[in-house]
């Protein structure tokens, strides 16, 4: 006895009909949910940036965000400019927050100039200077907002990763971390750029040793903690033009 | 028993030991051991995967006479695919926060091989309440595995539970650690995961003769 | 040379099995006998070889941000990246479902030895897991993705007869006999794995003042290593 659901043209049809509804079904969704998808995604970056230079409302042990209806208000508070260096120019621009680092770093590769966005805070007199990075974790990718000063010494930092292992990879998004690079200085003591390395052997846990350009590493994470000091290398040298040029002048 | 007839509590009942997923079928193996480093992730993928397999067992149960049998594995695959894909995406436009939380999960959660292996073995030759049923035992087999094995992990790897540091503070030495105890590192990688398991696997057998393998 | 180093970096130092724990399933239940594992190891690098350029063609042509720019200007702002899980695994699926019916007409019993398995080759989060870092490494040419295929794809298969070898051996051990069959089999998976860890040093930490210990470990592990191979030799044999 030949079944119903074994013939051929059965099973083209079925297959047909399965792709129609829910290619539709994952195309609707996606279209009348994209608006408020790319809302939350900005309301996150502005967030995050804020964050970065210390406007936030942690806690003793846990990060937290300034609540998303008072982020836009914040944000103007604070970001007094919005710069982006391009083959060594500065212009502004008011969306600079916006760039998405990852096709920058793809126009990078394939030759084109890279558009370097640069965030200019301003708090309790202070100026900081925000600069979104990207690299890669041990799954997927892994960025962060750095909050400089003029000397290129971190003064705070927000870290945050796609896909990394639950309770070690991912731990890079907890106050520990976080908090470990507030004052690390990112030149050496001759002022070359030198990055901050993620040490498994600094002997440092309490990290009092802020001009040693380490960091204490996450147990058990190395390669997200490689990845971690591979992406300030890589991405925070190219501001490093910028910082001479500001003390120059 | 008034809901359920004992037939149904043993699809329950069973998968929690003498057919547990992890220890007996061999499923769901590569998330115990990606995420059980904690004990918070263990209990997070433990429920999204009862949320994902019970769901979707009752609709497969429910496609189950129209599925083309040449074709089943596709149909099985992007029945969950778009199913967690979906509940991502209404996650992130309305709940983003707790999208974060679950988006490191989405993938696990659609390769587990927990949730084909019930399709397969159950849903496509069962009505749909004895697979929801299913779904959930089998889960909760699953899930069980993964707080013992997360329980342990976070417990002996850095000291804490569900965040809070039990033991004591291990760089002020109080608790546990002024008297020398020092959390072992080890446990948080991901080999001890195995080993864990291989432990829990040795428990149960001793316990339970008849489950001993004869090579 | 890119493909070399991209070849040995994804059988051992990213070793499917033992680095990223992935496609453990079918590792541990398959692994009983030499011969089924050889016929599972080959399987799995023959999906991964296609699904992973085919998946990278998919990435590259219509699913990154900007991908169906080759439309025209006009498409070049669309994104379809969230619907590269359902793409990926359609492609794997229909992959596996082909393998599967070939296998069945033309050799019934290596079908029957496999069973339930083959099917779960397409939820072997291995072969899904090599597309989706092939995505997230962004492996820039087709020829580098089919490498990173084809090599992670022997590294599950050098995996899976490593400890089909060892398993084989074990059987005239005395083993506890709560543990044995899956309980140890776990366990010999856990200390191979902590070997290969050893690997990690090789291309990643390169670093100048990587402490010199390290060097004599590694070298230590890939004795080990090579006496697992010898070991699988002489079972083979």
């Amino acid at each position: 006895m030949e079944n119903r659901t074994d013939k051929n043209s059965y099973t083209i049809i079925f297959a047909i009909v399965m792709v129609l509804i829910v290619g539709s079904l994952l195309a609707f969704t996606a279209s009348s949910l994209k608006p408020n998808i790319a809302e939350n995604k900005r309301l996150e970056k502005q967030q995050n940036i804020l964050y970065a230079m210390g406007v936030n409302e942690n806690d003793e042990t846990s990060a937290n965000f300034v609540s998303t209806d008072k982020a836009p208000e914040l944000f103007k508070k604070y970001i007094k400019k919005q710069l982006v260096i391009q083959d060594g120019k500065v212009t502004e621009d008011d969306e600079a927050y916006l760039i998405d680092v990852k096709k920058e770093q793809a126009n990078a590769k394939s030759g084109k100039a890279r558009r370097l966005p640069l965030l200019e805070g301003e708090k309790d007199g202070k100026t900081f200077y925000i600069a979104p990075i990207r690299g890669k974790g041990l799954w997927d990718a892994i960025w962060a907002y750095v909050a400089m000063d003029e000397n290129m010494v971190i003064q705070g930092a927000y870290f945050d990763h796609k896909g990394e292992t639950p309770g070690l990879g991912a731990n890079i998004k907890q106050r520990f971390f976080m908090d470990d690079f507030i004052g690390e200085h990112l030149l050496d003591a001759s002022n070359n750029f030198k990055g901050i390395d993620v040490s498994k052997s600094n002997a440092d846990p309490k990290n009092e040793d802020k001009t040693d350009n380490e960091v204490d590493a996450i147990a058990g994470a190395t390669i997200t903690g490689n990845g971690v000091a591979a992406m300030i290398k890589s991405d925070l040298k190219l501001y490093v033009p910028f910082f001479k040029n500001l003390k120059n002048n | 028993m008034g809901l359920l007839s004992k037939k149904d509590a043993k699809l329950i009942t069973d998968p929690l030991a003498d057919n547990n997923p992890i220890t007996i079928q061999v499923l769901g193996i590569c998330s115990a051991l990606a995420i059980t480093a904690e004990l918070k992730a263990s209990i997070v993928m433990a429920v999204s995967v009862m949320a994902v397999l019970a769901i979707g067992n009752v609709v497969i149960s429910l496609m189950r006479n129209i599925i083309p049998s040449k074709i089943r594995i596709i149909v099985q695959l992007v029945v969950v695919a778009a199913l967690v894909i979906i509940v991502d995406q209404v996650l992130k436009a309305f709940a983003y926060e707790l999208s974060k939380t679950l988006s490191v999960f989405v993938g696990l959660i659609i390769t587990n091989c927990i949730i084909m292996g019930r399709f397969e073995a159950f849903a496509l030759a069962n009505k749909p309440w004895r697979s929801f049923l299913d779904g959930i035992g089998n889960a909760a087999g699953y899930g069980l595995i993964l707080i013992i094995v997360g329980f342990f992990r976070e417990l002996l790897g850095s000291g804490t539970l569900l965040g809070f540091k039990v033991l004591g503070d291990p760089i002020e030495k109080t608790g546990l650690y002024a008297i020398g105890y020092e959390n072992n590192g080890f446990m948080l990688l991901s080999p001890m995961a195995l080993i864990v398991v291989g432990i829990i696997i040795w428990i149960q057998r001793t316990k339970n003769t008849a489950l001993i393998e004869d090579h | 040379m890119e493909h070399i180093e991209l070849f040995f970096k994804s059988i051992f130092i990213d070793n499917m099995v033992f680095a990223t724990f992935l496609g453990m399933c079918s590792y541990l239940a398959v692994s009983k006998k030499v011969s089924t594992a050889v016929g599972l190891g080959a399987a799995v690098i023959f999906v991964l070889a296609i699904t992973v350029p085919l998946n990278w063609l998919l990435d590259q042509y219509l699913l990154q941000p900007g991908a169906l720019s080759w439309l025209g200007e006009e498409y070049a702002s669309y994104d379809l990246s969230f619907l590269s899980f359902i793409m990926f695994i359609a492609t794997i699926a229909t992959m596996v479902q082909l393998v599967e019916i070939v296998v069945e007409k033309f050799s019934p019993s290596s079908y029957n030895s496999l069973g339930i398995f083959l099917p779960l080759i397409a939820v072997n989060c291995a072969i899904l897991g090599g597309s989706l870092f092939m995505q997230s490494r962004e492996i820039p040419t087709l020829g580098l993705a089919t490498t990173y295929g084809i090599g992670s794809g022997i590294g599950w298969f050098l995996a899976i007869l490593a400890i089909a070898a060892i398993r084989e051996k074990i059987r005239y051990s005395n083993v506890p006999p709560a543990l044995r069959g899956l309980g140890i089999t776990f366990i010999i998976t856990g200390l191979m794995a902590i070997g290969f860890m050893s690997f990690g040093g090789m291309l990643t930490g390169g670093d100048e003042e990587a402490p010199k210990e390290e060097k004599t470990a590694k070298v230590d592990s890939k004795k080990d290593n090579k006496e697992v191979l010898a070991n699988n030799i002489k079972v083979n044999e």
